[in-house]
């Protein structure tokens, strides 16, 4: 790992980097011990991109390939006095702009917990491991919007997930590609950075650095303020009439936030990948039945059924296959 | 199960199915309870063996059951008619072996459970941590199989109008993803991304 700092352009001097690799290096070896399947430096390369979310400002494009179809988004991310801001414009299709901030960089979702070494800590259990085998190459060949990256091979250990080709800056572990990869070895999308800059994190997202998002401002149909549920914050989506549980998942995924119990929304991950699970009360006859639409790795399952009488709508939205989806709609129950 | 739905159904738990598969093979799992059974059975099967693994290294009953899949593998199954496409037929005979040791895991898992502290991630809300076959209600939960549980009248299931649900997936799409979205950008590694996967973003 430090041979890969000094073979790239550093930014930061290397003394200030080495408590953590040592620490890291002291953790993913102890979770390596534990837990022989793990490969200890695809791990703390996870955990590495995970806190760049909270140490790097940059801007740049960033594409979005699905089969045929292509979107190109602008976005900027800055993180100042311990404030994470971010913005996301699209230069193609609807042209919106999402925006998200004020948040605090110590604000960590389960997602991300579950990216971090502390995860792997414990005696019993080696996370993210147990559900993805990784692989890892260093190698010069490797760039993606100018950066040196390193290449991280992410195969699932049981059908229920996607696999993933992940790309990451060598120098700050910033996710410059991510490819979502089906059994066969298909892809079916792909997100990587078209042309990317790191700045100071003295512009805040509001300014407008080079290759800020002013020159598109004029365009733009519609922004968005992303949402940021603090804990304890209580998810405003549609109620349904009775208390309801998800009564499989497939392993080491958790909930994203805390619901109320006839919330009609449930979110889960496993760290790479999310899938949300919307339950609805049908107040007429319906046909049972099932229907699928599925665009690049995202899935979009509904089904039509009865549970105890009471005709609902199940969907399952996420990046997952669709046995999975339909595992998951299965086991949709009202709480006895 | 004709053949051609069989293949559809193995293709559908390897997710390789083409867009035409999958409609034939979820149309089918809709109204043949047979189908949806297998579908089940084969489900729980894969988590029992993917669990064993990788909770209960320990207990080898995984060893077990690969022994048992491998031998079957080599055998030929009574009533199945060699020269089909290997395809076809091994998840199919892997799920006969494997069901008819699924129940030995299944109570193995939970004897397990009681002893293991299962959740992974202390202070986190839990993970799912067991091959968890109990959940699993839906499939048989809406047939005919009911009709001799309680007094209530037994759900008939006419046949779906396919379309219809295809459409009201993509309507549930243009509803739900944002709200997904919002989610998956806390939670997945790429920042503001999932949104771009939104069909029209919502102030």
């Amino acid at each position: 790992m430090l041979s890969s700092y000094k073979k790239s352009r550093s930014q930061f001097p290397l003394w200030t980097l080495l408590p953590l690799v040592l620490t890291a290096g002291a953790v993913a070896s102890a979770a390596a011990g534990n837990c022989p399947q793990a490969d200890a430096v695809a791990l703390e390369w996870l955990d590495k991109m995970s806190r760049s979310l909270r140490q790097v400002s940059y801007q740049g494009v960033v594409t979005l390939q699905r089969g045929k179809e292509m979107q190109v988004m602008q976005v900027s991310h800055s993180v100042h006095d311990g404030i994470v801001f971010e913005r996301l414009t699209e230069l193609t299709g609807q042209g919106a702009q999402v925006e998200r901030g004020p948040h605090p960089v110590d604000c960590i979702h389960p997602g991300d917990r579950m990216l971090r070494l502390e995860a792997l800590t414990s005696d019993d259990h080696c996370g993210i491991a147990e559900h993805y085998r990784f692989a890892v190459a260093d190698s010069d060949a490797e760039r993606v919007a100018g950066r040196y990256a390193v290449r991280i091979r992410i195969e699932p250990r049981d059908m229920y997930r996607f696999g993933y080709i992940m790309a990451l800056d060598r120098e700050t572990g910033l996710l410059l590609k991510s490819q979502t990869i089906a059994h066969g070895q298909q892809v079916l999308e792909t997100t990587q950075f078209a042309n990317l800059s790191y700045s100071g994190g003295q512009t805040a997202v509001n300014d407008t650095g080079a290759g800020g998002a002013k020159e598109v401002e004029d365009e733009i149909a519609v922004v968005h303020e992303a949402q940021h549920p603090g804990p304890g914050a209580v998810d405003d989506t549609h109620s349904v009439s009775r208390p309801w549980t998800v009564g499989w998942l497939p392993r080491g995924f958790a909930a994203t936030d805390v619901t109320r119990d006839n919330n009609g929304r449930r979110t889960y991950t496993d760290g790479l990948t999310v899938f949300s699970v919307f339950l609805e009360d049908v107040n007429v006859e319906m046909r049972s039945g099932e229907g699928l639409v599925r665009q690049g790795g995202t899935t979009t399952y509904t089904r039509g059924l009865q549970i105890e009488g009471q005709p609902v709508l199940v969907t399952v939205i996420g990046e997952v296959p669709v046995n999975t989806a339909r595992m998951v709609a299965d086991s949709v129950n009202w709480v006895q | 199960m004709n053949e051609r739905i069989c293949e559809s159904l193995s293709a559908l738990m390897d997710d390789e199915a083409n867009e035409l598969e999958l409609e034939r093979v979820l149309s089918q799992l809709n109204s043949d309870v047979e189908l949806r059974q297998t579908w089940l059975r084969y489900n729980l099967a894969q988590s029992a063996l993917q669990g064993d693994q990788l909770a209960n290294r320990d207990w080898d009953i995984s060893g077990r059951v690969q022994a048992a899949l491998a031998g079957s593998a080599t055998g030929v199954e009574p009533g199945v008619r060699q020269g089909y496409r290997q395809r076809i037929w091994r998840p199919l005979i892997s799920l006969g072996v494997a069901a008819s040791v699924a129940f030995t895991v299944v109570i193995g898992g939970r004897q397990l459970a009681g002893i293991e502290n299962a959740d992974p991630y202390r202070g986190e809300q839990s993970v799912a941590a067991n091959p968890s076959p109990v959940g699993m209600l839906n499939s048989l939960g809406a047939t005919a199989l009911q009709a001799s549980y309680g007094t209530q009248p037994v759900p008939q299931l006419q046949p779906a109008t396919h379309t219809a649900y295809q459409d009201l997936a993509q309507q549930r799409l243009r509803r739900y993803m944002q709200q997904h979205a919002e989610q998956a950008a806390l939670n997945s590694p790429q920042g503001l991304v999932p949104f771009a996967r939104v069909p029209e973003i919502r102030e």
